[in-house]
């Protein structure tokens, strides 16, 4: 009676009370026939049997810390905690950056937000609350009026492929001298072109963009300037810049 | 002597807990499972304060992660599931940290607790004598009534090697049972 017919799955099934009646009376008629198997089953459930009185026995005091309610809160306390932390850790980032700042290079500062006051110029003036300009495209050349103030700089950028067309144009002051902001607009929306000097130290900006909550602001430098375009949404996104060996005309 | 073969008592744990479909974790829910939760940790630690902690990382980890928790199987088999990890990691942390020790100290610092000797002493003497991995599982299917399926599961291995441990594990433990019967029998007689 060495042979194995029945499998493990059958044996532990029947001894844990898996198989059903069908399996079962088939299995009882098997170890009928082979009583030495049905001694081990038997005894197997016997040890089973034992290790649940056993385990019946166990008792751990109640433990108020492991309530769900308890492990809730101190996860709550714990994620606070981490914010707080990230909080300061954040605080000290800034500090330091801000300490980096005045040590070592202004331009880093410019690096991680290139082009911001154009952004902010965009809000003030692509808004209906809008200050008065101080040109009107109906009024005179918005060109020619921007070379009064950047005689060497790039020529506006022609975004007619997206319906925009210059407006109006408002000189503005930075630490490095003067800057414009022209408006631009198509059916209902606004776009601007900003144009300035070069922070401290000349930093000059490789092309490139960045998004500002809805608005896309997309900067490049050239001819001794920096410049921004800003819109919302993706009106300039595919705009064409203008080519950055071009000569002043 | 030997016993009827059908409907011992008392009864594995029946997978009622295993119907709990829920989409919160509550609090309700653990509270039921709490007391199997802690049972089992004790299990493993054969100590009351370890088991504790086992089952606070466990209920930690599971808070964090129920909305992450693929959808099927039962809420049970799935905190089993991340104890027994939780506590295969933390053996293999005090491992390392045992040898740290022996390294510096050269002490013996794996010796067992006064209360894991007294736990080992108890009625399930012969039990705490077979492998951790063969208790576990006589555990989990014996006496936590986990199916077949979420126990190859928490073990990650296939179903199949399941049923041949688990044959391997009782054919184990019966021996031992007959072995220290026999020296039972044997005081006795002397």
């Amino acid at each position: 009676m060495n042979q194995r017919p029945i499998d493990d799955l059958a044996r532990n099934a029947f001894v844990d009370g898996q198989l059903d009646a069908a399996q079962r009376q088939a299995m009882e008629a098997y170890l009928q026939a082979h009583p030495e198997q049905a001694q081990e089953l038997a005894a197997w459930q016997r040890d089973a049997q034992q290790l649940r009185q056993a385990a019946g026995q166990d008792s751990l005091p109640p433990n108020p810390a492991l309530d769900p309610a308890a492990i809730r809160a101190r996860l709550r306390a714990r994620t606070r905690r981490r914010l707080a932390m990230a909080g300061s850790l954040a605080a000290a980032l800034a500090v330091g950056g801000v300490a980096g700042w005045g040590a070592h290079d202004s331009a880093l500062a410019y690096r991680v937000l290139p082009m911001q006051d154009a952004v902010q110029a965009y809000r003030l003036f692509a808004s209906d609350h809008a200050p008065q300009p101080d040109v009107r495209a109906d009024a005179g050349n918005l060109q020619s009026w921007l070379d009064d103030y950047f005689a060497h700089a790039q020529r506006l950028p022609d975004l007619s492929a997206s319906g925009f067309k210059p407006v109006a144009a408002r000189l503005l002051a930075t630490d490095q001298g003067p800057a414009a902001i022209v408006i631009y607009e198509n059916a209902g929306q606004r776009a601007s072109f900003y144009i300035r000097p070069p922070g401290p130290d000349k930093q000059m900006l490789a092309q490139g963009s960045r998004r500002d909550g809805r608005l896309l602001a997309r900067y490049w430098s050239g001819q001794g300037y920096n410049y921004a375009l800003v819109g919302a949404g993706d009106g300039i996104a595919d705009a064409p810049l203008p080519a950055p060996a071009q000569a002043p005309s | 002597m030997i016993r009827p073969l059908r409907s011992p008592p008392p009864e594995p744990v029946s997978s009622e807990d295993d119907a709990i479909q829920t989409e919160e974790l509550s609090d309700a829910v653990l509270r039921v499972l709490l007391p199997r939760l802690r049972r089992f940790a004790l299990r493993l630690t054969c100590d009351p304060a370890s088991a504790d902690d086992l089952v606070q990382a466990t209920l930690e980890r599971a808070l964090t992660r129920w909305h992450s928790r693929r959808p099927q199987g039962s809420v049970r088999a799935w905190l089993f599931t991340i104890l027994y990890r939780q506590f295969l990691d933390s053996q293999r942390r005090s491992r390392r940290y045992a040898r740290l020790l022996e390294w510096f100290a050269g002490a013996d610092s794996a010796a067992p607790s006064a209360e894991r000797q007294a736990l080992a002493r108890s009625s399930l003497d012969t039990f705490e004598r077979l492998p951790e991995a063969q208790r576990t599982l006589l555990w989990l299917v014996s006496v936590e009534g986990l199916s077949y399926k979420a126990v190859a599961d928490l073990f990650d291995i296939p179903p199949g090697t399941v049923m041949s441990r688990l044959s391997r594990a009782r054919r184990a433990l019966r021996g031992l049972n007959e072995g220290q019967a026999g020296v039972a029998h044997l005081r006795i007689l002397k």
